[in-house]
């Protein structure tokens, strides 16, 4: 998909959650459904296949989200899917993202960490972040658990590496 | 004439008388016939031997010259076959001398090249042994040098795959708070 239809999709999700009042939380509950979505080989190849009808696809989405997601997060979901965009909804979602911290003039700090954080960890990494990059972040945590401990952190094109699994392969590396 | 025929007749004599055959013929001797006979028989024996010098001579004579001419022939042909023969021979000798040398000569030759061959043949040798030493060498260098890399990229990936698996089994929830915790306090200070 080009660049201006992602942006167009994005806008246009954005512009709903923004309506519906639920931006942070959808933009939130998307965020974490791009990263699901971008780890399992079987959603994707179930999202994105042509030949399953659109309704069956919708219907996956509902099974899988329905109750843990807000109906908006759901609803759009299964609108991008529906349309056949489901090859690019990570993309359009993290589009998305960015729009929603721009529009609080905030910049995305993507963590991946090995288990979730608490709330008083993500304010005060966010603020750590902040502090270290001059910058105010929208804290995005992905539980990772390929990182195996620690936390990698990105923001803008700045990476803050502290996992055991980049010292691990630092250390193959050495060896 | 006379003389002869006297000493004809006391040879033959025998001192008898003449005697007188049953026709009334008397002869003096046994043997020799009387004397006009004799004249007579001797001038036809010349007369006869004049003939025969005057027309038979130079036939006799032709043929003798012929014969000794043809004898002189062989003579000369058997002269002339003994020198072709001994010129032959000679040549035959030489012949068999040039034989003899050009089989001297065949076999230095055939030795020389034999020579040249085995010492060719043994410096190729030599040099292909050298190559397959060389070569042998190097296949062994390589092999080792594999070996060790195999081995130290199969302990690396042994104890990578360790020391994950330790690093792993001994992250607890407390590990991943500290490591949390850390990473927040490291990038705080960080400004």
């Amino acid at each position: 998909m080009s660049d201006a239809r992602i942006e167009g999709y994005a806008r246009a999700l954005f512009e709903i959650a923004r309506a519906e009042g639920s931006l942070d939380e959808v933009e939130d509950e998307l965020f974490r459904f791009a990263r699901s979505y971008e780890s399992s080989e079987a959603l994707r190849s179930a999202l994105t296949d042509e030949m399953i009808p659109a309704a069956k696809r919708q219907a996956i989405i509902e099974d899988l989200i329905g109750g843990k997601a807000t109906a908006t997060t759901t609803q759009l979901v299964s609108m991008v899917v529906g349309s056949g965009r489901g090859r690019d909804l990570p993309a359009i979602i993290d589009q998305l993202v960015l729009r929603a911290s721009s529009a609080k003039n905030l910049e995305v700090a993507e963590v991946r960490s090995a288990v979730a954080l608490s709330a008083d960890q993500q304010t005060r990494l966010a603020a750590a972040l902040a502090n270290a990059t001059g910058k105010q972040v929208n804290l995005k945590v992905v539980v990772d658990p390929s990182v195996l401990g620690g936390i990698v952190a990105t923001v803008g094109d700045t990476v803050i590496d502290g996992s055991v699994r980049t010292r691990l392969d630092q250390l193959k590396a050495r060896l | 004439m006379n003389t002869l025929i006297r000493i004809a007749h006391l040879v033959t004599s025998t001192g008898e008388p003449p005697r007188q055959d049953s026709q009334g013929i008397t002869t003096k001797s046994w043997i020799l016939p009387e004397k006009a006979e004799m004249i007579y028989g001797i001038l036809a024996a010349l007369i006869i031997f004049a003939l025969l010098i005057k027309f038979a001579g130079p036939t006799i004579k032709k043929g003798m010259a012929a014969r000794t001419a043809r004898i002189q022939k062989e003579l000369d042909d058997a002269a002339s076959d003994k020198a072709s023969a001994a010129t032959e021979a000679a040549g035959i000798r030489q012949a068999k001398g040039d034989i003899g040398a050009e089989r001297q000569r065949l076999l230095a030759d055939a030795a020389l090249q034999a020579d040249a061959m085995l010492a060719d043949g043994r410096t190729r040798l030599e040099a292909e042994v050298a190559e397959l030493k060389a070569r042998a060498i190097a296949d062994i260098d390589t092999a080792r040098g594999r070996s060790a890399d195999e081995l130290r990229g199969e302990i690396a990936r042994l104890s990578a795959t360790a020391a994950e698996r330790a690093v792993t089994e001994s992250i607890n929830d407390a590990t991943h708070q500290d490591l949390i915790e850390a990473f927040i306090q490291k990038v705080g200070a960080s400004a």
